[in-house]
């Protein structure tokens, strides 16, 4: 990611004394996303159950940095620790510095069931109102926040409909848009594109880059998919099985902007998706 | 349209076969003079409808059973998410919760009626009694049967607990008070009369039994058929308002993806 430009949305979540960040901030020395010796054990004396040992990695402002690995490895208990859902039981995460204690204020999360974490009570519109009254915001931002994040994910005619009456990419596209109008500076994405089909798949991809590209937003996504991870990321945190640790971080170096014909049809692609697989698949 | 019909048609036919056989059992004194013909019992009930203490019973049994349930909900919901939430109220009340929940109303009432005597507040302590565990119960299982991903989410927006709760736990858990509400509504009616019956409290009950008291069988009857079609149209009523407080859910959903 090259310089950082002014944001296309102001950031209002109050609560933070976070400021806007000055463009030097790409190089300076402090990550925006610090995982430093994360570790997750449930339960404890002999039932305990260690499902993350050591994760160390770091994403900069701006960035897509996407986290692959077996299937069971630990990969949503780290985002729930990231989340601040969830302590971590040693290490820590940090944002700016500041260790994660509790859900940040400059983070949202979208998780993979959207069926479960969208409101079948609530319009599309409410389900966006939802978590963005607490934060008390004027009749009209709350308006212009929810129409210009409908619009982002090109759902502005269905915010009367409820959930359930939209496909399923239609609803992850709901609870993308439902991050956008909480206006994070951080987005993480549970294994968002999972449940939805390859096409759908394909679009929900690509409206992903349009976020960062729009919103110049952080971007952390988990997947199992490594196509994926090596078409969205700029960076591919390879993760090793249970207890989850780090393998390598891939670089990845293809050109932007991705396309979904050109870029995944690239000798390049080939090759880092052929790397990211052959350190999945070495034997441990 | 033929669709639409046959079910009616066939409700219709019920009924009348009901009444038919209602009639010949009685012409033929299989019951001596305990049941009257159908014939004298509408008649009974015709004039019945004409007299100003049917209507005040009436309006009285509606009043207490309805007031009842309101309360019985209002009071449930609020138990049932405070007991449903937090773990130590869970292990602090459960245990009598159980204890009392298959405690039948008709054995408090002798206590209540030393209490309270035969008044309006005695029947609307015994119905309030009668529906509220079964709706607390349901409302802690409702909180319980809450999505933990909902939950997530709303925290992971750094919503707080109390508007966690208002706006996703009881949300989450009006598919289980619904059902609830759909079982204390009738149980709140027959606890009404049962009151006024036994207890001597106001309303339809207490016709009834001072009916039974003169030996007059056909002003009983004319009473318990209003009592049925009460009945009915508190059972109706509940349906039509689940039905629109739970549109949402997947039993009652009109368009279905």
């Amino acid at each position: 990611m090259s310089a950082r430009q002014a944001p296309t949305l102001p950031i209002r979540n109050r609560k933070s004394t976070m400021a806007q960040q000055p463009e030097t901030r790409i190089s300076a020395t402090t990550p925006r996303l610090d995982v430093a010796h994360l570790a997750k054990t449930y339960g404890s004396g002999e039932k305990s159950h260690t499902v993350i040992e050591d994760l160390t990695f770091t994403v900069d402002a701006g960035e897509v940095v996407c986290i692959v690995g077996p299937s069971g490895v630990g990969k949503t208990t780290l985002l729930k620790c990231l989340a601040g859902l969830h302590p971590a039981s040693s290490g820590r995460a940090s944002i700016d510095g500041r260790t994660i204690s509790g859900p940040p204020p400059e983070m949202a999360l979208v998780f993979q069931d959207y069926n479960r974490s969208l409101m079948p009570w609530l319009t599309v519109r409410k389900n966006l109102i939802l978590p963005l009254r607490h934060l008390k915001l004027p009749a009209a931002e709350l308006k212009e926040r929810c129409d210009s994040a409908l619009a982002a994910v090109g759902l502005s005619h269905a915010d009367n409909q409820y959930p359930w009456q939209l496909s399923g990419g239609m609803q992850q596209r709901v609870a993308i848009a439902r991050a956008l109008a909480y206006r994070p500076e951080i987005l993480i994405m549970d294994e968002p594109f999972a449940s939805v089909d390859a096409q759908t798949r394909f679009d929900l991809e690509d409206l992903c880059l349009k976020i960062r590209k729009d919103f110049n937003m952080t971007i952390l996504v988990v997947t199992h998919d490594i196509d994926e991870a090596v078409y969205l990321a700029d960076r591919v945190v390879v993760l090793g099985s249970r207890p989850a640790r780090v393998l390598k971080v891939v670089d990845v170096d293809l050109p932007a902007p991705r396309d979904q014909i050109t870029t995944r049809s690239l000798p390049d692609f080939a090759r880092q998706r052929t790397e990211v697989l052959s350190l999945i698949k070495r034997p441990a | 349209m033929k669709a639409s019909i046959r079910p009616y048609a066939f409700s219709a036919l019920g009924i009348a076969g009901a009444l038919v056989i209602w009639q010949v059992l009685a012409t033929a004194k299989v019951a001596g003079n305990a049941l009257p013909p159908a014939t004298t019992v509408f008649s009974t009930l015709t004039s019945t409808l004409g007299t100003g203490t049917f209507w005040s019973a009436l309006g009285a049994t509606i009043g207490i059973a309805l007031l009842a349930l309101a309360l019985a909900a209002l009071a449930g919901v609020a138990i049932g998410l405070l007991v449903g939430s937090f773990e130590s109220v869970r292990y602090a009340t459960l245990a009598v919760l159980e204890f009392l929940k298959p405690v039948p109303p008709i054995v408090v009432l002798p206590l209540a009626v030393l209490v309270l005597g035969p008044t309006a507040e005695m029947s609307l302590f015994l119905v309030v009694f009668g529906c509220l565990l079964p709706i607390v119960m349901q409302t802690v299982d409702g909180v319980q049967g809450t999505d933990p991903v909902a939950r997530d989410t709303a925290r992971s927006y750094g919503m707080r607990e109390g508007e966690i709760l208002a706006r996703v736990v009881l949300p989450s858990a009006m598919p289980y008070i619904g059902t609830a509400m759909r079982v204390a509504a009738p149980a709140a009616l027959v606890v009404t009369v049962v009151a006024g019956l036994l207890g001597g409290g106001p309303g339809l009950g207490q016709s009834i039994y001072q009916a039974q008291a003169a030996g007059d069988y056909a002003s009983l009857y004319a009473l318990v058929i209003v009592l049925g079609v009460l009945g009915l149209l508190f059972q109706g009523a509940t349906r039509l308002a689940e039905r629109r407080v739970l549109h949402w859910h997947e039993s009652y959903r009109e368009v279905v993806p």
